[in-house]
């Protein structure tokens, strides 16, 4: 089985990815992890302003037989919150990479998502 | 084997049997009514389904038809011993005299005092244990409760800084949870490749901050613990307390005691180990034996023999109480009943029969048991295949499916207790429920089961959109 | 008859089926099967004679014959109602029985419509959106709904408040479920029998948790101040748990209109006889909680047919799944319990159920004032309505009040040196006349 991987973005062993917007990052799961979980059923996300160190767990992503926690790949301050997401967990089965995403971040440091897997270091941890 | 279970269904409505309020409510709005309190303190209406005695009666029928009990068929449920339920046991707890209020005194209910008294004594000798209370309602509130003992007697030693409990990867969910609601840390154990404790791990995970092991044996793989005077040393000298969950204490009656092993709590599955039925999830009971040193602290009220009769009493060092009254007191007659009828010749043989009937059932599967020697539940993996669609494909197969997917050291694991209850005939007829599901193509099973009350259910829809009563249902 | 062995009558093996068995798996004995160090086996006997199942009764049947046949005018959080013969008989299938926890719906569809239905009626008494199915007992329960508040968002503080009158061994309980936390538990004043609001204004502040009442209060008065409590809850941004009992509920305000945010009780007075305590714990809470809930969960969604169906649903917050992080320990539960209750309440309907409830009130006010009639007796204590039990205080000593009515075949509970409880039902309405009458010669 192959995943998708897009190039355009940086990942961590836990499997969210970061994509740099303008300098807000975006944090969503990979298309692996959603395959992992399965039908995602329930998504618990942080609220706006939150402050996030970096590993910290964010929030918390359900199928209807595992419970995985989602953890901010770099620190800073929650900026946005797809509260689409939340209402139709199914997003982020069918677009983990797009609709999907969980949470915008302002990170503490601006050249944190540098040191981030690339893509090509992501997909060899995959296999 | 195939078995068409009862499946009523209306042909004109998307509906099986309808519910109870769906086939009329009645509302009562009480301002019509002449009763004896000011409105202040009442409430404006009640709505309740209207069914007269025959259709209750009826409903109710109907809805146990499209339930699989023990009784229906072969429960390999591993872990959950889904054995025979005797029924005169239901005779003897239905007994009016024993039915009495939990606030009487004790001068007043020697004979109820006197069954606890018997039955306390029997589960200590059963157990290998000094003292046992049967307060606790349930095993993970017997889990509780002994975790709640050894917390009162570090802190009565001044030992109060031992913060943690050990529990292995392999043990039951409850463990790791009644730990932590008696506000532990849990460390958990990383098995051995053998699928049993990992002594170097155990070694490096005990210190002065541990308070106890939890630990079942049997495991859930079936295997003994077979370094067991090892483990519990290791637990014991690092100042820890040694605690055994019963929930496979089947395999050892007659053969092994949890006290013998150098345990110093337990606690008794009564509805696993001593045949009081499941009853669609309860009620069950979860009695504790402990050790001497340990009986000071059992819960309150404990029931003891002196020199004219059985009191209640307080415990020197008690933690309180697990349970309002006097726990799941209809459960405890029938846990009685139940060991008084197999006596020593009968609970040896049960262990023999449990054992022999897994490795019986175990030896004629075409699929592979990674962990041996198991003894009465053994772990297959359904290999490629993923082990909940297997279950669901067994369902038409007229058995219940084993637990699946759990406990995950064994790749789709198949957690499976045929319990002594069954004869060879069942076996082989479970087996080939297996084999023919283990040889089937998995693509086939999307469309399982057929036979059942019910065609497979969209678990997924019920968790995305919650729907806990009538209230969120359209009536048909 | 079923055949007799040498072991268990419960295991179906013949000789030489247990011989084939051995054959196949390739050993000689059971024996050789258990892989048990010789050093831990344990080769003694227990003790314990194999009796007949005829034995068994006629022996249990003489130890409950020691049990003093007394009329039990007893309550105090356990209570027995009439239970009709078609729940015993129905529910007593061998199917509902002999089932456990519905892992696999497809083949569980009736229990988990039954539990469904349970859930859906206490839905509709408490007015609160979400109850599981279900908690040991009402003590258990509370417990419950107390943890559950140190996980909430937006609840907060570390001080939980019970009523210094509550049913005995709730706090106790409580305590224990609240041992592995930093709250701290305090009782608040009651005034004549029913909360003192002052003293309770007095003690909630920013750092109250949670406020626990009870209504009907442990004696018996209805409680006329649960909108004020829960007010005061609200405003520290407290929970506010009510304790209640499903019979009450037929009548008194429906706890969610009230501002309650928990309900709890033991729904057992409705589905089991007085069975020394043994419960059913009703937990029923708001939506805003749902994912904080303990227990089971049973949910309706749809099978592959298009048709309605049930399920257990939100599994992950169970201890199966989310392990040291789950909602609760609890596992095994009352399920069977709950059945019976559903199809008690059933057999009641909304008629039968406030008929029952009125009794309850109209039955505690009868024998209050014929026992007030009595010279040196004062019932109710209490100026309040009463549902079920009241108060009452002796000029005598209580305890010799007591025992004078043990000799007469009355049971009733001692508070203190000169206070009596007592609680009636229709099952001990007949009895009245003759409780008034020992009381009169009692306090003679």
């Amino acid at each position: 089985m192959t995943y998708e991987v897009p190039e355009d973005r940086r990942y961590v062993a836990t499997h969210e990815w970061v994509e740099d917007r303008d300098g807000i990052v975006r944090i969503g799961i990979t298309d692996f992890a959603q395959d992992e979980l399965g039908d995602i059923v329930f998504v618990e996300l942080p609220q706006v302003d939150d402050e996030l160190e970096a590993e910290e767990a964010f929030g918390v992503i359900e199928s209807i037989k595992a419970v995985s926690d989602l953890y901010a790949p770099v620190g800073g301050t929650v900026t946005d919150v797809n509260e689409t997401v939340m209402d139709q967990p199914e997003l982020v089965n069918e677009d983990p990479f797009g609709d999907g995403w969980m949470i915008e971040i302002e990170p503490t440091a601006a050249d944190a998502v540098d040191e981030l897997l690339s893509a090509a270091e992501y997909e060899d941890q995959l296999e | 084997m195939i078995y068409d279970q009862a499946r009523w269904r209306r042909t004109e409505e998307p509906v099986y049997e309808p519910l109870s309020a769906e086939k009329a409510e009645r509302t009562v709005d009480l301002d019509d009514r002449d009763v004896p309190l000011p409105d202040e303190l009442t409430r404006d209406e009640v709505t309740l389904p209207r069914l007269s005695e025959p259709e209750l009666a009826r409903h109710y029928t109907r809805l146990s038809q499209m339930t699989y009990g023990v009784d229906s068929g072969p429960y390999p449920l591993g872990s959950c011993t889904m054995k025979y339920n005797p029924k005169f046991t239901e005779d003897v707890a239905a007994d009016p005299a024993g039915l009495i209020h939990p606030h009487r005194g004790d001068e007043t209910t020697q004979g109820t005092l006197e069954l606890c008294g018997r039955l306390q004594d029997y589960l200590a000798r059963i157990g290998g244990m000094d003292a046992v209370t049967l307060q606790p309602p349930a095993g993970a509130a017997g889990e509780f409760t002994g975790i709640r003992i050894a917390a009162n007697y570090h802190d009565h030693r001044g030992e109060s800084h031992r913060d943690e409990v050990i529990v292995p990867d392999t043990a039951h969910g409850t463990n790791f949870a009644s730990a932590a609601l008696a506000g532990y840390d849990v460390i958990e154990l990383p098995s051995g490749d053998d699928g049993r404790i990992d002594l170097s791990a155990l070694e490096a995970a005990t210190s002065d901050r541990t308070a106890a092991l939890m630990l079942t044996n049997p495991n859930t793989l079936g295997l003994f613990e077979r370094d067991i005077e090892t483990i519990a040393a290791t637990v014991h000298d690092a100042g820890g307390l040694l605690y055994y969950d019963g929930a496979n204490l089947n395999a050892l009656l007659g053969r092994a005691r949890p006290g013998d092993m150098g345990f110093d709590i337990m606690h008794y599955n009564v509805h696993k180990t001593f045949a009081t039925p499941h009853g669609g999830g309860g009620p069950g009971a979860g009695p504790v034996g402990v050790t001497e040193d340990l009986q000071p602290f059992l819960p309150t009220p404990h029931i003891r023999e002196t020199g004219d009769g059985f009191e209640t009493y307080e415990p020197a060092q008690s933690i309180g109480k697990v349970h309002g009254f006097c726990g799941n007191w209809l459960v405890l007659i029938k846990a009685f009943a139940y060991i008084a009828r197999l006596g020593d010749p009968g609970l040896a043989d049960t262990s023999a029969k449990a054992v022999l009937n897994a490795n019986y059932l175990g030896s004629q599967l075409d699929m592979e048991i990674p962990h041996e020697p198991y003894h009465h539940e053994f772990v297959a993996s359904a290999g490629d295949k993923d082990a909940a669609e297997v279950a669901k494909a067994m369902l038409d197969h007229g058995v219940h499916p084993p637990t699946t997917k759990w406990p995950d050291i064994v790749r789709e694991a198949l957690m499976t207790e045929p319990t002594e209850s069954e004869n060879r005939d069942t076996l082989d007829q479970l087996a080939r429920a297996f084999n023919t599901v283990a040889a089937g193509d998995e693509d086939d099973f999307a469309d399982a089961p057929r036979r059942t009350s019910a065609r497979r259910i969209d678990q997924v829809a019920a968790a995305r959109d919650v729907r806990l009563s009538w209230h969120d249902v359209e009536f048909e | 008859m079923a055949h007799e062995t040498d072991g268990s009558p419960f295991t179906p093996h013949a000789p030489e089926e247990t011989a084939a068995m051995l054959e196949a798996v390739g050993v000689q004995t059971e024996d050789e099967l258990f892989d048990i160090p010789d050093a831990v086996a344990f080769d003694d006997s227990f003790g314990i004679d194999q009796r007949t199942e005829r034995e068994i009764r006629e022996e249990c049947a003489e130890l409950f014959g020691r049990n003093d046949e007394l009329i039990e005018f007893l309550g105090r959080g356990h209570y027995g109602h009439y239970i009709p013969s078609v729940v015993d008989d129905v529910a007593g299938r061998s199917e509902f029985l002999t089932s456990y926890t519905q892992y696999q719906p497809e083949i569980a569809q009736g229990f988990l419509q039954a539990l469904f239905e349970y859930q859906s009626m206490f839905v509709e008494l408490t007015g609160l959106p979400v109850v599981n199915c279900s908690s040991y007992d009402a003590a258990a329960a509370l417990g419950e709904a107390a943890t559950m508040a140190t996980r909430l968002r937006g609840v907060d503080g570390d001080r939980v408040l019970v009523p210094e009158a509550m049913v005995p061994g709730r706090r106790s309980v409580l305590e224990n479920y609240l041992a592995g936390t930093d709250v701290s538990i305090e009782a608040y004043p009651f005034a004549d029998g029913t909360v003192d609001v002052d003293g309770l204004r007095d003690q909630v502040d920013a750092d109250t948790l949670f406020v626990y009442l009870e209504n009907p209060t442990v004696y018996g008065t209805i409680e006329p101040a649960v909108v004020e409590v829960c007010e005061l809850a609200d405003d520290h941004d407290a929970l506010a748990t009510l304790g209640t009992d499903p019979v009450a509920m037929g009548l008194l305000a429906e706890p969610a209109s009230q501002g309650v945010d928990v309900v709890i009780g033991d729904a057992a007075s409705l589905g089991l006889p007085t069975s020394h305590g043994m419960g059913l714990g009703l937990f029923a809470t708001r939506d805003t909680f749902l994912r904080q809930v303990p227990g089971r969960l049973v949910g309706a969604t749809t099978d592959d047919d298009g048709r309605r169906a049930y399920t257990l649903t939100l599994q992950t917050r169970e201890q199966h799944i989310r392990r040291e992080r789950a909602t609760s320990n609890i596992c095994t539960n009352q399920a069977w319990v709950g059945l019976r209750t559903a199809m008690h309440l059933t057999w009641l309907g909304a008629d039968g159920l406030v008929d029952l409830a009125s009794e309850c009130v109209e039955l505690a006010a009868e024998l209050a004032a014929r026992l007030d009639e009595i010279e040196g007796v004062t019932a109710p204590v209490y100026e309040a309505h009463h549902f079920r039990e009241f108060v009452a205080r002796t000029d005598a000593s209580a305890k010799s009040v007591a025992d004078a009515l043990v000799g007469a075949g009355y049971a009733v509970h001692v508070l203190d040196d000169d206070h009596l409880q007592m609680c009636v039902t229709e099952l001990t309405a007949d009895a009245i006349d003759g409780l008034v009458k020992a009381f009169e010669e009692a306090t003679a």
